[in-house]
């Protein structure tokens, strides 16, 4: 599904990702691991399109086809998603108008027919039910005022409705308690499929006891420098990064 | 100082050009105030650019027509008319056409006992007693070429007084229609708001115009609130593209009395809107909500002059515009707090989306404090949409355009939720769809 193949990136030229190699296939969980610096949200937003980045070299293909070409809502219209570490406040934008006129968008330029407003508002519903959200957040602007967990929670919902092939979470777990973190991970695995390919960028291996990937790659100073299955990521508990970095010098 | 001498000229001319029609008038109880602005037109101090309130707004281009008094307008035909009456809109209604008052247009039935509302011309002869009482009650001061040139050809307008205690439960609508084709009209209505003590009321006053005609509509209210007096007063300014708007509006609130404005700026070439609010008594309130946008070749100035002159008041203004294009705006909003104005509560804000390079605005908030013990507070921004929220709606697939569109409306918002008639509300923000649609296109 995706296929990333000698990517470099750099932010005000200064090098952030040195050649990254990925490939994730349809019904797969990844996860991204790597201490801070090593550019893994960068990754998750130069695959979701966002200014800033320049790629100096290599190649990002989407279900075969070039993605770095196309405009943030293009990806999105192809079925990428990305959650947010930090989702910003959008003031005076109500947030069920948003997740509607975000669902739309994403059908219409599928060619399938915008929801109706009842179809909509049962769907919004159910999902915010399963990730237990208060339902007045439905009402708020966008994540204005809503608490850490609240607006992780909100990124999960839409993610839902959206119903993307390939979802990238970036540290989706920073800041949530553990009662948050079942609920987040249980959200995240109601939408584990055969036809979607999720990519977990994560800190810490505490997320990957909720939701168990099928392969743990370690990010570090732009590159994947190992891939495993979880096992992996236990290791990592153990040891370190260090683990890795002194291996990687010798 | 030839420019100087040229707005004299300029509206002495347009003083001559309605003599025809002034000289058909009948002596009446404005005669006087008539005959002294007349005077006061060669007297008053003219406006220049070194004066504050006038310092980012140019009228040389004002200055370069020749207007002509409103019987020069062309008829508006009923079907034109009726096109822009609010679907469902359960109102009593004046309506004025090219400056005419249209009583067929207008609706006046029902009225409740203890409320006169009528047009001023009809006024002058059923109201004498009323209207000379409070005619330029209002006005604090001499006013300026402009308000002087409203007086010295005062004709027409909407006539409101309430009486005691009565409570209107339906909106009164004022509809200003302007389609004068290649007659540069000069529209000069005057409006008087009465009401009496713990009277309410909600006054709504839209300006129209179909296609790019060119006039000056210079219209000047005077609102008189009694002590517990309530008014809602919406005004939603959608005038032509080539038209000139001066809208003065002069408030006096008695006792524990409030006013609430809101003022929503979309159209016009050269748009001033004025509010002078004076407390005369305790435990008054003041609201003032605006919104204006500007694009090519338009100029939207809000100039506010908040007199706290008494203990006790508050006044809250919140301005916020949306700039596009060539667009410029002004914004000067004083507020003064008199010595012997001790726990006076105010505030006052302007906050500014620029969507352009070549947008321009000034903003200037003033605060003048001279009582020590008051509650006070001003803020003005000035900013962009903000890229890291434009990319969360693409990110969610929604398009640059709409997400641009659906963020200014956001930042619009709560100004359009101070509309308190829902009909009202759903055209402003179907208005502000259509502009932000031109304005985010133009800004691709």
């Amino acid at each position: 599904m995706l296929a990333i193949s000698n990517l470099h990136v750099a932010i005000e030229d200064k090098p952030v990702l040195r050649g990254l190699d990925l490939n994730t296939g349809a019904g797969e969980v990844h996860a991204i691991m790597g201490p801070n610096g090593s550019g893994k949200s960068t990754l998750a937003h130069v695959l979701a399109g966002r200014e800033g980045y320049q790629v100096t070299k290599g190649e990002v293909l989407f279900e075969g086809a070039d993605l770095l070409v196309l405009e943030p809502e293009q990806r999105a219209h192809k079925g990428i998603f990305l959650g947010m570490q930090y989702p910003v406040e959008l003031p005076g934008v109500n947030n069920m108008i948003f997740m509607r006129e975000s669902v739309n968008a994403v059908r219409r330029a599928r060619g399938e027919p915008a929801l109706d407003a009842v179809t909509f508002l049962r769907r919004v519903r159910e999902q915010a039910g399963l990730l237990e959200l208060d339902e007045t957040l439905l009402k708020r602007n966008v994540n204005a005022g809503f608490s850490g967990g609240e607006k992780k929670r909100n990124e999960i919902l839409q993610m839902a409705m959206l119903e993307p092939k390939l979802a990238i979470l970036d540290e989706t777990d920073s800041g949530l308690d553990i009662d948050a973190l079942r609920v987040i991970a249980g959200g995240v695995n109601a939408l584990r499929s055969p036809q979607r390919s999720i990519l977990l960028i994560t800190h810490y291996q505490r997320l990957l006891e909720y939701i168990q990937p099928d392969y743990v790659h370690v990010l570090l100073e732009g590159r994947i420098v190992r891939s495993g299955d979880w096992q992996l990521a236990l290791q990592l508990e153990e040891k370190g990064y260090g683990w890795i970095t002194g291996e990687a010098a010798a | 100082m030839i420019m100087l001498e040229h707005q004299r000229n300029w509206a002495q001319q347009l003083v001559a050009a309605s003599a025809a029609e002034l000289s058909a008038v009948q002596p009446d109880c404005v005669s006087a105030a008539r005959a002294a602005a007349l005077q006061a037109l060669t007297t008053l101090p003219l406006l220049d650019r070194k004066q504050e309130a006038w310092r980012y707004t140019r009228i040389d281009s004002l200055l370069e027509h020749h207007f002509l008094p409103a019987a020069a307008a062309p008829a508006v035909p009923a079907s034109v008319l009726n096109g822009c009456l609010l679907p469902a809109f359960d109102a009593w209604r004046l309506v004025f056409a090219n400056g005419r008052f249209m009583p067929w247009m207008s609706d006046l039935h029902d009225l409740p006992a203890g409320v006169q509302l009528c047009s001023l011309r009809e006024a002058l002869t059923t109201n004498p007693e009323q209207l000379s009482k409070w005619f330029g009650q209002a006005l604090q001061h001499d006013g300026h070429v402009f308000t002087a040139l409203n007086t010295a050809l005062v004709n027409d307008g909407v006539y409101l007084n309430i009486e005691n205690g009565v409570e209107l439960e339906r909106p009164i609508e004022v509809i200003y229609f302007n389609q004068c084709g290649a007659v540069p009209l000069l529209l000069q209505p005057r409006n008087l708001v009465i009401l009496e003590p713990a009277a309410r009321a909600t006054l709504i006053e839209r300006f129209i115009s179909p296609d790019e005609s060119l006039y000056f509509h210079n219209n000047l209210s005077e609102i008189v609130l009694g002590a517990g007096a309530a008014l809602n007063h919406h005004r939603v300014l959608d005038e032509s593209r080539s038209a000139y708007h001066l809208g003065s509006l002069n408030l006096s609130q008695q006792q524990h009395s409030r006013y609430h404005g809101t003022s929503l700026a979309f159209g016009g070439r050269w748009t001033r809107t004025e509010y002078n609010t004076s407390f005369r008594q305790q435990g008054a309130e003041c609201l003032l909500h605006g919104l204006y946008t500007v694009g090519d070749q338009q100029l939207n100035d809000i100039h506010l002059d908040v007199r706290h002159t008494v203990p006790g008041c508050t006044s809250r203004e919140q301005f916020k515009g949306v700039l596009y294009g060539k667009g410029r705006a002004v914004f000067d909003g004083r507020i003064l707090v008199e010595k012997q104005a001790q726990r006076s509560d105010a505030s006052l804000t302007n906050d500014n989306l620029v969507l352009s390079r070549d947008a321009e605005i000034d903003t200037k908030p003033q605060l003048e404090i001279h009582a020590d013990d008051v509650r006070c507070s001003h803020g003005t921004t000035v900013g962009q949409l903000d890229p890291q929220q434009l990319f969360y709606l693409r990110s969610r697939g929604i398009d640059l355009i709409t997400a641009g569109k659906m963020l200014c409306q956001g930042f619009a918002g709560d100004i359009l939720d101070a509309i308190e008639v829902p009909v009202l509300r759903k055209l402003a923000d179907s208005r502000l769809v259509e502009i932000l649609g031109a304005a985010t296109v133009a800004a691709e």
